[in-house]
C-alpha cells in the first residue's frame, strides 16, 4: 500500500458548513443593548432556576443520578463487548476454537497470538491461545471473523488485577466445564443473523 | 490593656480556627451542592453523608509531597500561598461577625479590632491580596502560571475599582467607614436596610465580589478548560490548600461585608436573633456563589474587562454622583 | 529444439513467443491469465484440472498443452469456457473439507483463490464420500487424502522434475458419479469428476511408504494442503509467516529460496524459521535447501574477549582454513587479511577447482565455462555427464539432466563408475557407462570420437582416435519373413485344405562392424553401440556436457581441461560444470589459495587450531548463512544476493577486520569491493534483485563476466592405464542426498547419517561397522545400504568437517582403500 493518502494533509478542502450564529454585536451600543435585554429578559436566572429545580428533584424528590456503582450495577446490553470468552461445544464439553487463526490475523491490535500443534487424534490442537489485553481495544473483530462462534466477548468489563494475564489464557475464557449448561450464545459480533437461513443456498447431499 | 491585648489574641485565634475550618466545611457544601444541583451525591462515602471528607482531604494536602519546580523562584514561590491566605484573615479581622454578647460576665465583641476605618482596611486588605496569586504565577515559572498571573493583575486592579466606588454611596449615607456603624445605622428594621436605599450599589458590589474573590463566571485565574490551573497550575499539597482556604475566607469575608453594609447586619431580624440572622445572611451570600458556579459559564477575559470598566464602573459614579446629589438635596 | 519467435493473439492482445511453447506460458510470459491447476512450467502437461480451457482459433484446446502457432489467435473467456471452468470448481470443492481454517494451506489455497475467482458461490453436485487416511509418507512427508484434488502436480515434478517418480495415481475406492449428471454437468467437468472419482496419489513403489529422495518438492507444488512437511503440519498459518527472499546455500546451485520466519510461540517470541519456500515454476529444491534450514547459530552474545583473542591468532596464523560456505564478501576479507600478514589459505575443494579452472582458461581462452544449467535445461535434447554422482552431488545437474529427458524427449550419457539404479530410470535413452576410477579422460575421448566435427579436430587428436575404431564381426539375429505351408482341417466339410501363411522367425547373422575400443573401456556394450547411439541420436539438436567434480580432483586434471576445451570448441557442445561445494566458485576467484595447511591454523568452520565457528562450537562465534548478508556464485555463473532470515547478536568476520583497522562499516559494503579482473561487478549489494519474472527470467544479482585470454594451442595427452584403478577395494568421496556440510548435519528434519553407504549386496557382505584403512590412516564408520547404489564401490561422505575426510582422500574423489569388519 502506497501511503499517498496518508501524505496528503491539505485538510480543509472537506465540504466543511458554516452554521449560523447571527450577528455579533459591532458597537459599543449594540454590545450594551444586548446585554441589556439579556438582563432584562433574565435569562441568567432561567439558568439559576434550572440548577435549583434540579436541586429540589434530588433532595425532596430522590431523583438522583448516580449509580452507586460498585454497590449495584448498570445492566449492560447483551451484545456489549467485554473480556473474551472461549465457547464449547454443547455436546462434547470440546473447545470450539479450530486454531483457524483468523482472530490472529484480523486483530487490528495485533493482540492475539496461537499455538497450535498437530495431535495424536490427527487434528489441530490449539495448544495455547493469549490475548494481550494491555492492547486489546475490544473492536469485536475476533469475533465477528470466527466461524465456529468459538470466541466471543463477555460481559467481564472489570478488568483490574494483580496480574493481566490472569484473564487472558485459553484456560480463563474457556466456559467452564461445570457451567456448560448455562453457557448462552453471543448475540452480537460474528453471530449468525435471525434469517440467516433465508440468506443460504442450501447444497445437495447424497445419503 | 492587658485584657484587650489578650481578648484580641484570643479573638484572631478563633476567627482564625472557625473561619478556616468553615472554609474547609465550605469546600465540603460547595461539593454537595454543586452535585445536588447536578442530582449527585457528592461526598458520601467518607464519615456520614461524608462528612468526614474534609478531613480526608485536609490529610491528603498535609501529607501530599510538596513541590517546587526546578527554576521556579524557591522562595517567592513558597510565600505566596502564605500572603493569600494570611491577607483573606487579616481583612477578617476588621468584620464584627456577630453582635455582642456575654460571656463569663463579660461583654464581648465580636469584632476582633473596630477600625474607624473598617471597610478601607478591609478592602484595602483583599485589594493587597491580589499579590498572592500574582506572583505565585510569576514565580513558578509556568507559561499558564504567567497567564494567570497576568489575569491575576488586571482582574483584580479592575474590580477593585468597581467595589470602592460601589461601596462609596452607602458611605456616603452612614458616613463613617466603621461597619459597626453600618449595622447600627439598619438596626431599625428591614425597613432601614440599605439595600432598598442602595440597590445598583448592591448588585454592583455582589458582582465586584464575585470577581474578587474568583469565583465563577469570573474565575479566570485558574480557568482550567483554557491554562490549566492558571496561578496554581505548578502548586500542590498544604502551598495549594492555602490558596484555597484564602479564597474560601474571602468568600465568607465578601459575605459578612454584603450582609453588613446591605442587608442589616446582625440586628435581630423579626423573631429572628442578630446572631443567627447574621449567620443565615452570609450563608445566602455562600449559596449563591455556588448556585451561580453551578448556573453559569465563565465569561471570556475581554468581556469582564469590557463589563468593568465599560458598564459597572460607569454605573457606579452615576450612583455616587446621585447619590451625592440626592444628600445634598 | 528451435526458439523462434512467433506471434500468437490472446484475448486481442500480440503476444511474442516461441514456436513450440505451450499457449499457457505464452501467456503466462505476457501478463495474461489463464486459470490451471495442474500445469507446472517446465513440466510435462497433465491434463489433470481441465480449468485452462481456451479456445484455439475457435476450436476447443487446453492452453496447457496447446503449442503456439504462429499468428494463433486463442480466446481465454467465453460464456460456454466460463461454465466449464465454474463447474470444474464446484466438482473439486465436493466433498472438500470446510474447515479451511485448520488447514495449512489456507490463505494461499489455490482451490480457495480459484473457488472466488470463478465465483463459486453454490453447489448442484452431489456424491457420497469416501473414508480416506492421512498417512506420512517418509520422515518428512504428511499427505492428507481427504484434501487431495488429485491435480497430479506431486506426480509431474516427481517425475519430470526430480526424478525419483516417487509418485502415482492410485485407485481411490470412491462411489462412481450419478450418471444423471452427463447431462446436467459441462462435458469437462463430468469427465474429470469420474477421473477424480477414482483415483488418489500414493507412493509408486506400492508400499505405504514413498522411496525418494526426501526433496519435499511435491509439498511445494501442492495447490491445496494435501502434502504438507511433516514437521510444519498445523504450526502456523502462511500469513504471519515473514517470507525473507534468500539463496539456499548448501550446495553451489544456490537456490533462490524463501524463508519464512515467525516468532516460535506464545512462551519464546524469538523468531524461528518455519519452513523453505521456493518459487516451484522456475526453481527446484532439493532436501537439503527446502529442509535444512534451520542451521543457524543459536544465542549467540558479543564476546569481546573471544574476539580479542581471535584478533591475536590471525595475527600469528601461519593458515586460515575455510569450508567453501562462505560468502564472496568474507572470502575477500580473507584474501585481504593474507595481503596484509602473508598467511596461507586452505581451501582444498576450492583450490582444486581453482587448479582446474586455470587449466581449463589456459586451454579454452576463457576463465569460465561459457555455458549455464538453465540455458541447457531449456535447449538441449542430448545431455552428457561425466565425474558426477548426478544423484550425490548437485541436486540441480541431476534434474537438469532428468528434465532433459523427460521434457525435451531427450537423450543421456552418464559416465560414473559408481554404479546408480535410479539415473537410467531418468529416460530411456539414458546410456549409463560403469568405467574404471580415473578413466574419465578416456570418456571425454569418446565424446570427440562421437560429437567432434572432425575438421576442427587438430591431427595429432583425429589420428589418436582412429586407433580405437577396429572392424570386427558379430552375429546378429534378424527377422525373416518365412512362409509356411499349414493344413487345416475344414470342420464342416471335412475336407483338408492348405494355407500360404508368413511367419516371422529368427535368423542368425554374421555381419561386419565397427568395434569401438573406447566403449568397450568404458564398460559399454561395444557390439551394440552403433545402434544404440544412432536411435539417441535421432532428432537430436542441442548437446551439452555437465563436467562433474571428479574432474577436478581428478591426477591428470590439465589434460582434463585441455579435453574438455577441445569439446567445446570441436562438438558445438555447451559445456558447464558444477563447483564442488557451496560457494567454491567465487572462492577459487576471489582467493589466492594455496597448497597446503602448515602451522597454526585458524579454522572458519574448518578444522584447527583456533576456531571460528557458525556451529556454535569454536573459539568465536560466527554467523550462520542465515544470519547474514552477502552474496554468492552459482554454478550458473550469477552472483546472487542471500539475506539474514533470523537476528545474530555475536561478532562476524567484518569485526574482526575492524578490530584489525581493514573492516568496513557494514559486511556487505564489502560487496561492491568484489575484483573486477576476476569478473565481478561493482554493484552495491541493495541493489542486486532477487526474483523471478513470470516468464521464468531470473532477476538475481548479476552475471559474473567470462574474461578472455589467448589459449594455448597443445594437444591433450594420450590415456594413461597408470592412474586408473582397476581393482581391490575402492572408496569415493561422496556425500548422501540431502547432506553437504555441517550446516546439513545440524539440521533437525535432515536424518541421512555419517555412514559409508554401500549397494545392498556390498553392504550386506561389509556387515554393520567397518574400518576403512587408508595410506597412514583409518576411519571406522557404520555401514548403510543404499538401495539405489549398485556394484562393489563404497561411498564415504564428507560433510562432517571434523572427521576431516577430504585430507584422508587426499586429491583425489577415489581411493584405494581396506576395508576391514570391525
Amino acid at each position: 500500500m502506497s501511503l499517498e493518502e496518508f501524505k496528503d494533509r491539505n485538510i480543509g478542502t472537506q465540504n466543511y458548513r458554516m452554521l449560523d450564529l447571527g450577528e455579533s454585536p459591532k458597537s459599543g451600543m449594540e454590545k450594551f443593548k444586548q446585554v441589556v435585554e439579556r438582563s432584562v429578559k433574565l435569562e441568567l436566572f432561567t439558568g439559576l432556576k434550572v440548577t435549583f429545580r434540579e436541586m429540589y428533584k434530588a433532595l425532596f424528590k430522590k431523583n438522583m443520578h448516580t449509580v452507586k456503582y460498585p454497590f449495584e450495577k448498570m445492566p449492560i446490553a447483551p451484545r456489549y463487548r467485554a473480556i473474551h470468552q472461549m465457547k464449547r461445544l454443547l455436546e462434547s464439553g470440546h473447545y470450539r476454537c479450530i486454531g483457524c487463526g483468523l482472530c490472529e490475523k484480523i486483530c487490528i491490535a495485533n493482540c492475539i497470538r496461537i499455538d497450535t500443534r498437530y495431535d495424536e487424534n490427527q487434528r489441530k490442537e490449539v495448544s495455547e491461545y493469549t490475548i494481550n489485553f494491555g492492547r486489546c481495544i475490544f473492536c469485536g473483530y475476533c469475533a465477528e471473523v470466527c466461524p465456529e462462534l468459538a470466541i466471543v466477548h463477555g460481559g467481564r468489563y472489570e478488568t483490574s488485577s494483580e496480574q493481566r494475564a490472569s484473564f487472558s489464557t485459553l484456560e480463563d475464557m474457556l466456559t467452564p466445564l461445570e457451567q456448560l449448561a448455562e453457557q448462552s450464545e453471543f448475540p452480537g459480533f460474528g453471530a449468525i443473523s435471525p434469517n440467516a437461513d433465508e440468506n443460504v443456498k442450501k447444497t445437495p447431499l447424497a445419503y | 490593656m492587658d485584657g484587650y491585648i489578650i481578648g484580641t489574641i484570643i479573638k484572631a485565634i478563633l476567627v482564625l480556627a472557625i473561619i478556616s475550618a468553615l472554609a474547609g466545611f465550605g469546600t465540603y457544601i460547595e461539593r454537595k451542592v454543586l452535585a445536588f444541583m447536578q442530582r449527585r451525591y457528592g461526598p458520601m462515602h467518607v464519615g456520614p453523608y461524608g462528612l468526614l471528607q474534609i478531613a480526608a482531604d485536609g490529610i491528603k494536602l498535609f501529607t501530599k509531597e510538596d513541590f517546587i519546580p526546578s527554576g521556579a523562584n524557591r522562595l517567592i514561590f513558597m510565600f505566596a500561598p502564605i500572603i493569600t491566605a494570611a491577607t483573606a484573615f487579616i481583612a477578617l479581622a476588621a468584620v464584627p461577625l456577630l453582635p455582642e454578647f456575654k460571656l463569663f460576665g463579660m461583654t464581648v465583641r465580636a469584632i476582633v479590632a473596630d477600625l474607624n476605618i473598617g471597610i478601607l482596611f478591609i478592602l484595602g486588605m483583599m485589594a493587597a491580596g491580589l499579590y498572592g496569586p500574582l506572583l505565585a504565577g510569576m514565580a513558578q515559572r509556568n507559561k499558564w502560571g504567567l497567564i494567570g498571573a497576568a489575569r491575576t493583575a488586571v482582574q483584580f486592579l479592575s474590580y477593585e475599582v468597581v467595589t470602592g466606588l460601589s461601596m462609596l454611596a452607602p458611605i456616603m449615607i452612614v458616613g463613617s467607614l466603621s461597619l459597626i456603624d453600618f449595622n447600627n445605622y439598619q438596626s431599625g428594621g428591614m425597613g432601614e436596610w440599605l439595600i432598598w436605599k442602595q440597590p445598583l450599589a448592591f448588585i454592583l458590589f455582589l458582582i465586584a465580589g464575585f470577581a474578587e474573590t474568583n469565583r465563577t463566571p469570573f474565575d479566570l485565574l485558574e480557568h482550567e478548560a483554557e491554562i490549566v490551573a492558571g496561578y496554581a497550575t505548578e502548586y500542590s499539597g498544604m502551598r495549594w490548600g492555602m490558596f484555597f482556604i484564602g479564597e474560601y475566607a474571602n468568600m465568607i469575608t465578601i459575605g459578612f461585608i454584603a450582609a453588613i453594609v446591605f442587608l442589616g447586619g446582625f440586628n435581630s431580624w423579626g423573631f429572628l436573633p442578630g446572631g443567627l440572622a447574621i449567620v443565615l445572611k452570609v450563608s445566602l451570600f455562600f449559596f449563591l456563589m455556588l448556585w451561580v458556579r453551578a448556573s453559569w459559564p465563565h465569561v471570556r477575559p475581554d468581556q469582564m474587562m469590557w463589563l468593568c470598566w465599560k458598564v459597572l464602573m460607569p454605573l457606579a459614579v452615576i450612583n455616587v454622583t446621585l447619590t451625592g446629589l440626592w444628600m445634598m438635596v | 529444439m528451435s526458439r523462434n519467435e512467433i506471434t500468437i493473439t490472446i484475448d486481442g492482445v500480440e503476444c511474442r513467443t516461441y514456436e513450440g511453447e505451450y499457449v499457457l506460458n505464452a501467456a503466462r510470459a505476457n501478463g495474461i491469465f489463464i486459470p490451471a491447476i495442474c500445469y507446472l512450467t517446465r513440466c510435462s502437461p497433465t491434463l489433470a484440472c481441465r480449468l485452462c480451457l481456451v479456445e484455439a482459433d475457435g476450436k476447443r484446446a487446453y492452453a496447457c498443452n496447446t503449442k503456439a502457432k504462429d499468428g494463433m489467435q486463442i480466446v481465454t473467456q467465453s460464456e460456454e469456457i466460463m461454465e466449464e471452468r465454474r463447474a470444474i470448481m464446484e466438482v473439486y470443492d465436493v466433498n472438500h473439507p470446510l474447515q479451511c481454517g485448520v488447514c495449512d494451506q489456507h490463505g494461499e489455497c489455490e482451490l480457495q483463490n480459484y473457488t472466488l475467482e470463478l465465483e463459486v458461490d453454490s453447489q448442484r453436485f452431489a456424491i457420497a464420500d469416501t473414508k480416506r487416511e492421512t498417512k506420512n509418507w517418509s520422515s518428512v512427508l504428511h499427505y492428507d487424502a481427504g484434501l487431495c484434488i488429485v491435480c497430479e502436480r506431486c506426480v509431474t515434478v516427481c517425475k519430470d522434475m526430480i526424478g525419483d517418480s516417487a509418485l502415482k495415481t492410485g485407485p481411490r475406492g470412491g462411489a462412481a458419479v450419478d450418471k444423471s449428471y452427463k447431462q446436467s454437468a459441462p462435458k469437462d467437468a463430468y469427465a474429470m469428476w469420474n477421473k477424480l472419482q477414482k483415483s488418489i496419489i500414493v507412493p509408486s513403489n506400492g508400499t505405504e511408504y514413498t522411496n525418494c529422495s526426501d526433496c519435499g518438492e511435491c509439498t511445494a507444488v501442492c495447490p491445496v494442503g494435501a502434502l504438507t512437511e511433516r514437521d510444519f503440519v498445523y504450526k502456523a498459518n502462511p500469513w504471519e509467516l515473514r517470507e525473507v527472499p534468500a539463496t539456499c546455500t548448501h550446495c553451489s546451485s544456490g537456490c533462490q529460496i524463501f524463508y519464512e520466519t515467525r516468532f516460535d510461540s506464545i512462551d519464546n517470541t524469538e523468531e524461528k524459521i518455519f519452513r523453505v519456500k521456493n518459487e516451484w515454476n522456475y526453481v527446484s529444491l532439493c532436501g537439503a535447501g527446502r529442509f535444512a534450514y534451520d542451521f543457524e547459530n543459536r544465542d549467540v552474545k558479543r564476546d569481546a574477549t573471544a574476539l580479542k583473542a581471535a584478533v591475536e591468532a590471525i595475527k600469528g596464523a601461519d593458515t586460515i582454513r575455510f569450508g567453501s560456505m562462505v560468502s564472496n564478501e568474507e572470502a575477500l576479507m580473507l584474501q585481504r587479511l593474507k595481503e596484509k600478514f602473508g598467511m596461507k589459505l586452505y581451501n582444498p575443494e576450492a583450490r582444486a577447482f581453482q587448479k582446474f579452472l586455470d587449466a581449463y582458461a589456459h586451454a579454452s581462452g576463457h576463465s569460465l565455462y561459457p555455458n549455464d544449467f538453465r540455458e541447457i535445461m531449456r535447449e538441449c535434447d542430448f545431455v552428457i555427464s561425466v565425474g558426477s554422482k548426478l544423484r550425490n552431488d548437485n541436486p540441480n545437474a541431476r534434474y537438469v539432466f532428468n528434465n532433459i529427458q523427460k521434457i525435451n524427449k531427450g537423450a543421456g550419457f552418464y559416465f560414473h563408475p559408481v554404479g546408480d539404479r535410479l539415473v537410467p530410470t531418468f529416460g530411456r535413452s539414458v546410456e549409463c557407462f560403469e568405467h574404471r576410477p580415473g578413466d574419465e579422460e578416456a570418456a571425454l575421448y569418446l565424446i570427440l570420437d562421437l560429437f567432434a566435427d572432425r575438421k576442427k579436430l587438430p591431427k595429432g587428436v583425429l589420428n589418436y582416435l582412429d586407433t580405437f575404431h577396429e572392424k570386427r564381426k558379430k552375429t546378429v539375429k534378424e527377422k525373416v519373413m518365412k512362409e509356411v505351408v499349414e493344413k487345416l482341417l475344414d470342420k464342416e466339410t471335412g475336407e483338408e485344405k492348405e494355407v500360404k501363411k508368413k511367419v516371422p522367425q529368427m535368423v542368425e547373422k554374421e555381419i561386419e562392424y565397427e568395434h569401438n575400443l573406447l566403449v568397450e573401456r568404458l564398460g559399454g556394450d561395444a557390439e551394440n553401440f552403433d545402434e544404440i547411439f544412432a536411435k539417441m541420436m535421432k532428432k537430436k539438436e542441442s548437446f551439452a556436457l555437465i563436467a562433474g567434480e571428479d574432474l577436478f580432483f581428478h591426477p591428470h586434471y590439465e589434460n582434463i581441461a585441455k579435453l574438455i576445451a577441445l569439446i567445446e570448441k570441436s562438438c558445438s557442445m555447451k559445456v558447464v560444470m558444477t563447483p564442488p561445494k557451496s560457494n567454491s566458485l567465487g572462492v577459487a576467484l576471489i582467493c589466492e589459495l594455496d597448497d597446503e595447511c602448515e602451522g597454526y591454523t585458524i579454522g572458519y568452520n574448518a578444522p584447527g587450531d583456533f576456531r571460528l565457528s557458525a556451529l556454535g562450537d569454536g573459539d568465536l562465534d560466527m554467523p550462520a548463512m542465515n544470519q547474514q548478508e552477502g552474496t554468492f556464485v552459482t554454478m550458473n555463473k550469477q552472483v546472487v544476493p542471500t539475506n539474514a532470515a533470523l537476528e545474530y547478536g555475536g561478532y562476524e568476520l567484518n569485526d574482526i577486520m575492524n578490530e584489525l583497522g581493514m573492516g568496513r562499516e557494514l559486511t556487505i559494503e564489502w560487496t561492491q569491493e568484489l575484483p573486477v579482473e576476476k569478473g565481478f561487478q561493482c554493484v552495491k549489494f541493495d541493489e542486486m534483485p532477487n526474483y523471478y519474472l513470470n516468464d521464468g527470467t531470473e532477476k538475481r544479482g548479476y552475471r559474473l563476466a567470462t574474461i578472455k585470454r589467448r589459449a594455448s594451442r597443445s594437444n591433450p595427452k594420450k590415456l594413461d592405464d597408470s592412474i586408473v584403478i582397476s581393482e581391490g577395494d575402492i572408496a569415493y568421496r561422496c556425500n548422501p542426498p540431502r547432506q553437504f556440510s555441517d550446516f546439513t548435519d545440524k539440521a533437525h528434519q535432515i536424518f541421512e547419517k555419517f555412514a559409508l553407504r554401500a549397494s545392498p549386496e556390498r553392504a550386506q557382505e561389509l556387515g554393520e561397522r567397518v574400518e576403512v584403512l587408508f595410506d597412514g590412516a583409518s576411519i571406522v564408520l557404520d555401514v548403510e545400504a543404499d538401495d539405489r547404489m549398485s556394484g562393489d564401490i563404497v561411498e564415504i561422505p564428507d560433510f562432517k568437517s571434523g572427521e576431516d575426510v577430504i585430507s584422508l582422500f587426499g586429491e583425489s574423489r577415489y581411493s584405494k582403500v581396506t576395508i576391514k569388519r570391525v
